[in-house]
């Protein structure tokens, strides 16, 4: 299948919805489909072969943090253009409706269009008042995704309609086969935690008041932080003494990230709230780590309903100290969870991710053409 | 030349109109061809469905699912969405494993019914609203058009994909003696 992918965001910082794309675009590239990127960039970045710079992006505020984005008459003769060559079987774009090159592709698009939904925002002002202005776009669209079942929510409340759920794949054998950091987990047992520490809904003071307890009865347990942030707020909230056991990573690269995951006796997830989907999950799930992690319904979905992690009432300080302790003294039990955990990550492994996108790829091309495959749909066909 | 002004002015609001209208016939074919396409994907689905269910029960002799796979490749378009009802009800009886082609193309065929269904819903919603637009009804534009009705059945299974490249479990970390 000839596969053009839209990127509304730049390459060129680091994100969610960038690496999505990359790993999606990679996994299709390996099942044997042509897949070209549009994607934000400067002409002379550095970018993988499949992905096509549409110029450089402006910073532009969005949805509390800043996009870099590409909107404008030059945006979208690059588009046409990119369209045009690309002769796509299918148009697959991510988040069409903010103002980006997912928006121009989808008002330029002929074809089948693919449109997958990665916010959860709760509500948002800006889609409900464009909701009219909105409707040209969203009827172009032909089938649509959403990354979680939260997005899929938002998605249904405000522009009317179904969508898929296809959850955000993970490079599981990049995360299983990393080495882990000189001298980690180490014989005193080891927590781990990922993310924002100074965010409370990422619950990391939960964390850090149970390993200042266990800390004082167990001399040997250490903690390894790794995440955007100041050194000293980190280190603010610990007794002196305790430092020399923490370890702070700061902002980790991506195979950093699995080195990291690699490390630890027990992976925390102490959020109180908010997470749309769990990506961090399945990535410790997917380097073998054993998880404990608040009982979030994302959470426990993707934990498959506690068996795959240990889950604790979210919020709640003595339950997290009590479970970090059985843990970190049952092996055998923590062998268990993170077996468990192997298994049910398989569902979120790239390959198997990308073939479920190309499920709706093909359902999306039958629905615009009435061309409908055949058994080996998946095959590349012969003259496209 | 206030005159002239005036001439001016009607013609662009008149060729403003025009393009307007045009783009709007334009959608509502559009939509239409859609909701149409869609439709006919979704049937060729179902029939594939029924087909592998019929394989399905032939292999186990499983009398009810083979009876209820017939009446919907069958079926007369009234009985059709009542028909396939009951196939999605003795589908669900079956534990799919996947072991043999059969029950593979069963599980594949099941999952893009529902993908072509859930589609086919978002179309045709698509094109009843365009036909519900004050312009298109006044002028309508949608006349030429049949009108797409909803494929109402209860929401089939969706079964979990099988496995696409089984890979050996990865080795954990080194476990600490405590």
């Amino acid at each position: 299948m000839r596969i053009g992918i839209v990127s509304p965001y730049s390459f060129d910082v680091p994100g969610g919805v960038q690496n999505h794309i990359v790993d999606l675009a990679e996994a299709l590239i390996a099942l044997g489909h042509e897949v070209s990127v549009l994607a934000p960039a400067d002409e002379d970045a550095e970018l993988p072969p499949y992905v096509v710079a549409a110029g450089r992006a402006m910073p532009l505020p969005y949805n509390g943090s800043v996009a870099r984005i590409a909107f404008g008459p030059v945006s979208t003769a690059r588009v046409r253009r990119w369209l045009a060559r690309g002769a796509f079987d299918v148009l697959h774009v991510h988040e069409p409706l903010t103002l980006s090159l997912s928006l121009l592709a989808v008002l330029s698009a002929r074809g089948p269009v693919v449109a997958t939904f990665h916010t959860a925002m709760v509500r948002s002002r800006a889609l409900a008042a464009a909701q009219g202005f909105l409707q040209p776009v969203v009827e172009k669209i032909t089938a649509r995704i959403a990354v979680s079942e939260l997005a899929r929510k938002v998605q249904v409340e405000h522009i009317g309609g179904g969508a898929v759920e296809i959850p955000n794949g993970v490079a599981v054998a990049k995360f299983a086969t990393a080495e882990p950091l000189p001298g980690w987990p180490g014989q005193g047992g080891a927590l781990g935690f990922l993310g924002r520490f100074t965010e409370s809904r990422k619950g990391f003071e939960l964390l850090r008041t149970a390993f200042v307890t266990l800390a004082r009865e167990r001399p040997g347990l250490r903690l390894l932080v790794a995440g955007p942030g100041d050194r000293d707020d980190l280190y603010a909230g610990i007794p002196a003494e305790l430092h020399p056991r923490v370890e702070f990573l700061g902002l980790v690269s991506e195979p950093d990230k699995a080195r990291m995951l690699r490390s630890v006796d027990v992976y925390v997830a102490p959020n109180t709230g908010g997470e749309s989907f769990g990506m961090i999950l399945t990535e410790a799930m997917a380097a073998g780590a054993t998880i404990a992690a608040s009982d979030l319904d994302a959470f426990r979905r993707v934990l498959d309903g506690g068996r795959a992690g240990a889950l604790f009432p979210t919020g709640d300080t003595a339950a997290l100290t009590g479970l970090l302790g059985e843990l970190l003294d049952d092996p055998g039990r923590r062998h268990e969870l993170a077996a468990a955990a192997r298994t049910a990550v398989e569902a979120y492994d790239w390959p198997s991710v990308a073939n479920r996108v190309l499920e709706v790829y093909a359902t999306a091309i039958e629905a615009t053409d009435g061309r409908v495959f055949d058994e080996e749909w998946a095959e590349p066909r012969s003259g496209s | 030349m206030p005159r002239m002004w005036w001439v001016m002015g009607v013609l662009a609001v008149a060729a403003v109109l025009s393009a307007y209208l045009a783009w709007t016939a334009h959608r509502v074919e559009r939509v239409h061809v859609r909701a149409a396409s869609a439709g006919r994907a979704l049937d060729a689905h179902l029939l594939r469905r029924a087909a592998a269910a019929a394989v399905v029960a032939e292999n186990t002799d499983f009398v009810e699912l083979y009876a209820a796979a017939r009446l919907a490749l069958d079926a007369e378009p009234d009985e059709r969405e009542a028909a396939e009802n009951d196939l999605t009800r003795q589908l669900r009886t079956v534990r799919l494993t996947g072991a043999d082609p059969a029950s593979r193309t069963l599980v594949a065929t099941s999952r893009r019914v529902v993908l072509a269904r859930q589609v086919h819903t978002d179309l045709v919603r698509d094109a009843l609203t365009a036909r519900r637009r004050p312009l298109v009804r006044l002028l309508r534009m949608a006349r030429h058009y049949e009108r797409p009705r909803y494929f109402e059945i209860v929401e089939p299974d969706l079964p979990e994909p099988l496995t696409v490249t089984p890979r050996p479990a990865p080795e954990p970390p080194v476990p600490v003696s405590t």
